[in-house]
């Protein structure tokens, strides 16, 4: 029998509340938000950034839908991913993007849910439409996904090179790249963004790859700090210079060919050489840079005795090959170059002549561009060594050709990049049918 | 719409039912009459039929008052019970939900779709499983606290007792309903944006049937197979003979809308090549047929927008450049297009080479006079108020003979299966899945055997067979029994895609599957509560 009156009873619980609270408090005082605040647990968190404002943005309605659910996340999930799976196959789009909103909310830090679900929305919802307004409008839905898991997970660079690649690749590198490049600056929904464009997709009216490189910068600065796992480290980080080097060809490609074109390459080859090629990268046998001098070599071989001049030249070379660095290093120079600006105008007048049916103008500009364009590679022949240099020569090569047919001419026995049409053959076929899709050529 | 309304065999259903109620009571009453005999003796015959006529007795002598009385009884003791709360969840729910959901797909018509989805959803996931927590607690719960005497030691019928639960769990969810059903209504008015109100319209469609022809012309059993995993619709090649050839029946002036036909369209479109990507779609086109006169008369080539209304209104009177009589002939749709049985066929055609057109028998009808958005609104809701109400039979009955967390749990699953897996039941009875038995699920698993492979003759196989009937009998059985809740859910279907409810293949069987169960449900509950001890907790 218990010998204690009720008072003393009801003492003695006070105690052990008021000593049971000690660890309680010592071990689990929530953070003020200073540096150093908080019981153990919390300065632990903080410490391996292991709390929720640490990971990104704090979603109440998040937080608490997964306090809610507590063990249940996982499930939850599954089942309203297989709700998405289902509303995709049946074509239900508002209801697949609500779902996969839900989805987010059970799983806002889990990278590769936001990663997919981007993707899909962005690359397969966008396709399943006929019309290229509406692809574009689900582009900017997948965009606008991925920006939030961004705000939401500041840890994951992968994260805001996906935002960079769909608008840089996505708009840019689409069969509809010619409308969604378009729409990037004037939204087809005129009425309700004034003519602009959507400023949750582009606020400062930029070109789809600046804003591309732009993504590609916070990516490589946050990489620094936390590691990506999408691909090998000096691929992941030459992603904005690439960007630089697509928004200069995007203009090409659309016949742009002035000064803020040649300008675009001028900063490529600044920002390949002094910003990309001066980076160290850590080989199997130390580190390199890309750019290099003689002392650059002296220097990095002299880091490490284990290490030779020999070894750093190898490896160099080899990070080179695979960057393709000394390819858009004579590239980017090239451009910058009037030749080569001449040749490229030249083959792309005789394509759209050749468009509007106007043959033997089409000729004579396709000859004149072959001929310059030939004087190119014998300057830069490293520039054979990548597929857009070889098959803007070997299209120029079939139109021309394709004219002398139509008129019933004999193809000289030699032309202006001959060696180039009989080295690169087996490239042709591919090509041909690309040129019979694109200007209807029976 | 993502599926096809097809219209309900009532005749079917009646014989379906009658066949399975039917045989069901045989079997009972064998059962009870074999017990009885052997428990009584012969007297044990009288026994069984003097129950069986009680039943009658009591339901002849049903008072509406005092079912009526017992009504505002439970009415009361679920008021006690706190049942109100639940518009603090509701509240709260509206209160937040256009944070959610103002997010989901910015374009102001998908938007509306997921505004009446969360509307919807929310009711019938707030009111169904508080329904069915106070259906199945409350007998169990009076008996236990036998408070349950208080009633019956007065002069009333057990089946007025069942009843007046019922009817009084019913007024209850039916008044929650109502003041939900309000405020979701009054708050997708305010939610959906200016722009888009329009789409909060109740189209009645007028569907017909649809057969296809090839690429020379021949009619074939359906169109070009694109590789779509989702088989719903059929297509058809452009600039071909292939048409989609729509018949509808029924055809008159009183389907005009401002003496216009008006035809709606939603197309899926499939391209071989990009084609002209500013266009805005793939061009189609109609050819109103009217093989009694031997008229053709196309209209003008269309633009297929895809997953968006596609509406081509034609005037009544319309010029035929193609008739015999002459160019520019003046037509009427109603008198020269409707052939003598009343029928409208209209032949779809895709216009480009190479590009295909997609199509379903819902993808083209003929639309009629709309109307009002509370009108598809209100029926939806009335798709919510027949599975709630039961919900409430089964929970009163199944809580008629076990305590309440059991009668919770089966009414529960019952409840679960009946939405989620009758799809799957139907697939595993009807033979369409290979190796559906479940012994022989396990065994092919355990030993990796594909089911393309047969099981090796011999005994294991007939064991697993004789098992493997046995499981798919009592499924079954179980398919019968458990009602088919995915009828009420497709009810709000029509409304999210801006259609009136039809009658014929939503509300007609969801009327008929809720009736089915009143006397079944009346039946076991009167002769549980009639042969259980009300003095045992």
């Amino acid at each position: 029998m218990n010998k204690l009156t009720s008072k003393h009873r009801k003492l003695a619980y006070v105690i052990a509340i008021i000593v049971l609270l000690i660890p309680v408090i010592w071990l689990g005082m929530p953070s003020t938000g200073e540096e150093g605040s908080g019981g153990e647990l919390a300065q632990l968190r903080v410490q391996h950034e292991l709390g929720e404002s640490t990971l990104g943005d704090v979603d109440p309605s998040s937080a608490s839908m997964n306090f809610v659910l507590l063990g249940l996340r996982g499930i939850a999930t599954n089942l309203l991913w297989m709700d998405a799976n289902d509303y995709q196959k049946k074509k239900e789009w508002a209801k697949l993007r609500s779902t996969v909103d839900s989805i987010i909310l059970l799983q806002p830090h889990y990278m590769k849910v936001w990663d997919f679900q981007g993707w899909n929305l962005a690359y397969n919802v966008s396709a399943e439409w006929d019309a290229v307004e509406d692809r574009y409008f689900w582009v900017k839905e997948g965009i606008k996904f991925l920006n939030e898991g961004v705000t939401r997970n500041e840890r994951y660079p992968e994260l805001d090179w996906k935002v960079g690649n769909l608008h840089g690749q996505k708009v840019g590198r689409s069969d509809e790249w010619r409308q969604f490049r378009k729409f990037y600056k004037v939204d087809p929904d005129a009425e309700r963004y004034e003519g602009g464009p959507d400023p949750e997709i582009n606020p400062e009216r930029l070109d789809n790859y600046q804003v591309a490189k732009e993504k590609f910068l916070i990516a490589n600065e946050k990489e620094l700090k936390h590691k990506q796992h999408l691909q090998m480290r000096m691929l992941f980080r030459a992603s904005p210079w690439h960007a630089q080097f697509d928004y200069a060809n995007a203009m090409q490609r659309e016949g742009k060919f002035g000064k803020q074109r040649t300008d675009a390459w001028a900063q490529g080859f600044k920002d390949w050489t002094t910003i990309f090629g001066r980076e160290e990268f850590i080989t199997p046998k130390g580190p390199i840079v890309l750019e290099w001098t003689e002392d650059d070599i002296k220097d990095l071989a002299g880091r490490d005795e284990n290490i030779t001049e020999a070894d750093v030249r190898h490896w160099t070379n080899r990070y080179q090959d695979t960057s393709n660095y000394r390819f858009w290093r004579t590239r980017a120079l090239s451009e910058s170059e009037t030749e080569t600006i001449d040749a490229h105008k030249a083959i792309y007048d005789g394509e759209q002549l050749f468009r509007s049916g106007k043959f033997d103008e089409a000729k004579v500009q396709l000859e004149k561009g072959m001929a310059l364009y030939a004087l190119v590679l014998n300057k830069y022949p490293s520039l054979l060594s990548e597929d857009l240099a070889i098959e803007e020569g070997l299209q120029a090569v079939i139109l021309w050709r394709y004219i002398h047919d139509l008129k019933g001419l004999q193809i000289p026995a030699s032309f202006p990049l001959k060696p180039l049409w009989n080295k690169e053959q087996g490239r042709v076929p591919e090509l041909e049918n690309d040129l019979r899709r694109r200007y209807g050529i029976q | 719409m993502s599926f096809d309304p097809i219209p309900y065999d009532l005749l079917d259903a009646f014989k379906h039912f009658f066949s399975v109620f039917g045989s069901t009571m045989l079997i009972a009453i064998v059962v009870c009459l074999i017990v009885g005999v052997l428990t009584r003796g012969l007297s044990g015959v009288g026994d069984v039929f003097r129950g069986i006529l009680d039943f009658f007795v009591q339901i002849i002598h049903v008072s509406c008052r005092r079912v009526w009385s017992l009504s505002i009884l439970t009415v009361r003791e679920a008021l006690r019970q706190k049942i109100l709360f639940v518009f603090i969840i509701f509240a709260v729910l509206f209160m937040f939900a256009g944070w959610f959901l103002s997010g989901a797909a910015d374009r102001p018509d998908l938007q509306v779709q997921s505004y009446i989805d969360f509307v919807l959803k929310a009711i019938s996931w707030l009111v169904i499983p508080i329904m069915l927590l106070l259906a199945c607690w409350s007998l169990p719960e009076d008996i236990r606290l036998r408070t349950i005497h208080t009633v019956v030691t007065k002069p009333v019928y057990r089946i007025e007792i069942v009843m007046g639960r019922m009817l009084g769990f019913t007024l209850l969810g039916s008044a929650i309903l109502l003041v939900m059903g309000t405020v979701g209504y009054i708050w997708i008015n305010r939610q959906v944006p200016e722009s888009a109100q329009y789409k909060l319209v109740s189209k009645v469609p007028v569907y017909g049937s649809i057969t296809f022809t090839d690429r020379e012309g021949a009619p074939t059993a359906a169109g070009i197979n694109v590789g779509d995993i989702w088989m719903y619709r059929s297509y058809i090649e452009g600039a071909t003979k292939a048409r989609a050839v729509y018949k509808f029946r029924g055809i008159d002036e009183s389907d005009a809308i401002n003496d216009k036909l008006v035809l709606q369209s939603s197309f899926e479109a499939f391209r071989t090549h990009k084609g002209n990507m500013d266009k805005g779609g793939i061009l189609y086109q109609f050819i109103f047929v009217n093989e009694d006169k031997n008229l053709r008369v196309p209209s003008r080539p269309l633009i297929n927008k895809e997953y968006s209304d596609n509406v081509l209104e034609i005037n009544r009177k319309l010029k035929d450049d193609n008739a015999d009589g002459g160019a520019g002939a003046e037509l009427d749709i109603f008198t020269d297009l409707v052939d003598k049985d009343g029928n409208l066929t209209v032949e779809v055609q895709c216009l480009e080479a190479g590009q295909l057109l997609g199509m379903a028998r819902p993808d083209l009808f003929i639309r009629t006079p709309d109307h009002t958005f509370l009108s598809g609104y209100s029926k939806a809701v009335f798709g919510i108020w027949l599975p709630m109400v039961l919900v409430i039979m089964l929970g009163v009955t199944i809580s008629c003979f076990v305590k309440g967390p059991v009668a919770i749990l089966t009414t529960l699953t019952i409840v679960l299966v009946g939405f989620m897996s009758k799809e799957y039941m139907n697939e595993l009875l009807s033979g369409q899945m290979q190796a559906a038995g479940a012994i022989e699920a396990w065994y092919r698993l355990i030993t990796h055997m594909n089911s393309q492979t047969a099981l090796p003759d011999g005994p294991v196989k007939i064991m697993i067979e004789i098992v493997d009937t046995g499981i798919i009998n009592f499924l079954w059985l179980c398919q019968q029994i458990i009602p088919n809740f995915g009828v009420f859910s497709n009810m709000r279907e029509y409304v999210i895609k801006g259609f009136d409810v039809s009658w014929d293949a939503a509300l007609l069987p969801g009327i008929i599957t809720t009736a089915a169960y009143i006397l079944p449900c009346l039946l076991v509950s009167f002769y549980s509560l009639k042969l259980r001890e009300l003095e045992a907790k």
